[in-house]
């Protein structure tokens, strides 16, 4: 009797098991990978709107992997797709990592699910046109949709401006030169900008574009760094640290820069708009944000401008999987690009909510009311200019970055020549793509 | 009977590679096997281009290796900056950090108060994770609100861009290597020292030897086989180092404190540089093997005169 109890009982919970199976195979898992890159709880809030997305989506599980920095999520997403493994279905990578997937053919284009959509065109005309510049191909085909997006903006300490008998932003260089030294002293730096710490393109790129030509242009085979607006704008960037003496020479550090400003240390810095809500949160005077100042002033083409940053939502496929599992991506995708998410999103962190309709949903658009900051990276899109991407994204990117820094920090001091040598060497390699 | 020794024999013959197969098809797999397409890949250039993925490489002989010794080439000019920082950082971190663990050893090899104490403070460096440790020196390194200049301003000097001024980033990388390995290597000159029986020392007292002299007669020569030991450990950790880079402003500014073994890494992951990675790993082993090779020739002999 016992016996064959337990042989009933072991039976009933196999064939559960079974049962539990077969429902397992039914359900899409889809691997969503996201950096971070600011000090917000990402994980806390991918881990929310995952459930939220399984409430809406029976039968759709999200698994959310944080995978580092955006350095470390290529990396490893490149890793382990060229070593033959499965990779994830959807990640947020860098608007500029594009053409390091596309080459490799490990992604997709949303186009076509955009063109299977009744109201695609209008869908994908939602976003800021500037946000999307850098996820379409030089044909047209859109690839990726922006998701957390930002742009450097100018963050000043209006306590001390005030005291100085300064009451807006600087609006173009000669101002910003001018308030950065009057604020001054031992203790506390004018202006920090963090073009220090590996990665000064970024940063460089205001310059650029405020002196009135962007170094990249609309084909991956385009790249534009020893022109006379290119130089101009790394003697500018250098001259902070050295004539003038309002920073340290060689720019700051990336993660110090907030840090300093908090702590009084620095009265104006460039950083990105990701990290507004937290230096909202912890200052304890009044913060002002502002746009990039414009270059030289008067002259033209030149103006307000900076380039745009942070990343998108990109699809996977190698060819292998089924409709329904790309259905299940690309839902995933567009529920994180829906104008309630972003909403939530950018009101969570300070990343620009990527599409128009986003701002007028709340909990944004009265957040954007209470506090003017929010909205002012916002108004700096309609100047905003392409970041940097090419074909050899990565390689080209290192040549920028390692002359930039040999100019920065003195090391090279013609910075014509040093950009020279290193258009011929971009030039070297984008031949191959030409 | 004659069939019956026959097999034994054989089993007796094959017993020997019988039992190092498993190990002999772990070596090959993960050992040999890597090695050889490293050797392999270094003489090819991937495919460039679009759609390369799918394409075959092209062999060039040496061409990856000219390219990596050409200041004028892109990788080449960061291979030989980053080649000629890994030999200072490795002389400099076993210059300095063996001398330094030797001297703590001597120090604190004796009973004292609060013994413990003083080793347990030299050694918990090396028991730190390394990215953490470094995570905390690039605090402490910090431009504006570093403890090392919060202190140098105390006494009135400006402070120093640790991590960015070029002159400056890669000894202060070296700065923290010696930090976290003195202690570790102070660990095995004290079990070395433990070795040395007392009572030659005694001897030497009574024959009016000052502890410099003992040191250089006795405990220096003693020493020898620890001292090899950590020679050629220390210069293979300089030569692997990586994760210090990361938290320490990897490598830069413009390579000015990066590392072979970093550059390789960052330049992982686009498939047109493969060719060069390769060809630097093996610039790399080879140099980790001349170090080793001649540092074991050197003590080898030294003992056998």
């Amino acid at each position: 009797m016992t016996l064959k109890r337990i042989a009933m009982i072991l039976l009933a919970a196999l064939f559960l098991l079974a049962l539990g199976g077969v429902a397992a195979q039914d359900e899409i898992v889809i691997d969503f990978y996201f950096p971070s890159a600011t000090a917000n709880d990402a994980e806390g809030i991918f881990q929310r709107y995952a459930d939220m997305f399984e409430e809406e989506n029976p039968g759709i599980s999200i698994n959310p992997v944080f995978t580092g920095s955006y350095t470390d999520t290529r990396n490893t997403i490149l890793t382990e797709l060229q070593g033959g493994g499965a990779g994830p279905d959807v990640a947020v990578m860098l608007s500029i990592d594009l053409y390091s997937f596309a080459e490799e053919g490990y992604i997709i284009p949303a186009q076509g699910f955009i063109d299977a959509m009744d109201d695609g065109a209008a869908w994908a005309a939602d976003f800021f046109p500037a946000l999307m510049a850098n996820g379409v191909d030089e044909a047209g085909n859109v690839w990726s949709i922006p998701f957390q997006r930002s742009t450097p903006i100018l963050y000043y300490n209006a306590d001390l401006l005030a005291e100085a008998g300064y009451d807006a932003a600087p609006v173009n260089n000669a101002e910003l030169v001018e308030i950065a030294q009057a604020l001054t002293t031992d203790e506390r730096h004018g202006l920090l900008v963090p073009v220090a710490g590996g990665f000064p393109i970024w940063m460089y790129q205001s310059f650029a574009i405020a002196h009135g030509r962007n170094i990249v242009g609309d084909d991956p085979t385009e790249v534009y760094f020893n022109t006379p607006e290119a130089v101009a704008a790394v003697e500018f960037a250098r001259s902070l640290g050295t004539d003038l003496g309002v920073g340290p020479a060689g720019g700051a550090a990336w993660g110090d820069t907030p840090v300093a400003f908090l702590a009084g240390q620095a009265a104006m810095i460039y950083h990105t708009t990701g990290n507004l809500t937290r230096i909202l949160r912890d200052a304890d005077f009044e913060v002002g944000v502002g746009f990039l100042p414009s270059g030289p002033a008067g002259e033209d083409g030149t103006g307000y401008g900076a380039p745009t940053g942070g990343g998108n939502l990109y699809l996977f496929d190698d060819g292998s999987k089924s409709q329904a599992e790309l259905d299940a991506s690309w839902n995933w995708a567009m529920f994180l690009a829906s104008p309630e998410i972003q909403a939530d999103w950018g009101a969570t962190t300070g990343y620009i909510a990527s599409s128009a309709s986003a701002w007028e949903t709340e909990p944004l658009a009265s957040l954007a009311q209470e506090h003017a900051q929010y909205g002012v990276a916002r108004d700096q899109l309609q100047f905003a200019g392409k970041e940097f991407s090419s074909y050899a994204t990565i390689t080209i990117q290192g040549i920028i970055n390692g002359t930039l820094e040999s100019i920065l920090t003195g090391e090279a001091e013609d910075a014509q020549a040093a950009m020279d040598a290193a258009q011929a060497q971009i030039d070297g390699i984008l031949a191959e793509y030409r | 009977m004659r069939s019956g020794s026959r097999s034994q024999t054989i089993v007796t013959r094959l017993q020997p590679y019988l039992l190092i197969g498993p190990t002999l098809f772990l070596v090959l797999l993960f050992n040999v096997l890597p090695a050889a397409r490293t050797v392999s890949d270094s003489l090819h250039k991937p495919a460039r281009g679009l759609n390369a993925a799918g394409k075959p490489a092209e062999f060039v002989g040496l061409g990856n290796f000219q390219d990596i010794f050409d200041a004028g080439h892109y990788m080449g000019g960061r291979f030989l900056r980053s080649l000629r920082n890994t030999l200072v950082f490795a002389i400099a971190t076993v210059g300095v950090g063996l001398p330094l663990g030797l001297l703590l050893a001597l120090l604190l090899q004796h009973k004292q108060p609060l013994l413990g104490l003083w080793r347990f403070a030299v050694f918990y460096p090396s028991l730190l994770p390394l990215i953490g440790a470094a995570s905390i020196w690039s605090f402490i390194f910090s431009d504006s609100i570093g403890l090392a200049n919060a202190v140098l301003r105390s006494f009135g000097h400006p402070g120093l861009n640790w991590l960015g001024d070029r002159n400056l980033v890669l000894m202060s990388v070296i700065i923290v290597n010696i930090w976290k390995q003195s202690g570790y290597f102070m660990i095995f000159f004290l079990a070395g020292l433990q070795n040395i029986p007392r009572d030659i020392y005694e001897a030497a007292s009574l024959d009016g030897a000052g502890a410099l002299e003992q040191f250089a007669a006795l405990t220096l020569p003693l020493l020898r086989r620890t001292l090899l030991f950590v020679v050629v450990i220390s210069f293979t950790f300089a030569f692997q180092t990586v994760e210090q880079l990361q938290a320490l402003g990897e490598g830069g500014p413009a390579d000015s404190a990066n590392l072979l073994l970093y550059l390789i890494f960052q330049n992982i992951s686009e498939r047109r540089n493969w060719g060069y990675v390769n060809a630097m790993t093996i610039v790399l082993i080879a140099l980790v093997l001349v170090f080793t090779v001649s540092n074991f020739f050197l003590f080898e002999r030294e003992e056998s005169d």
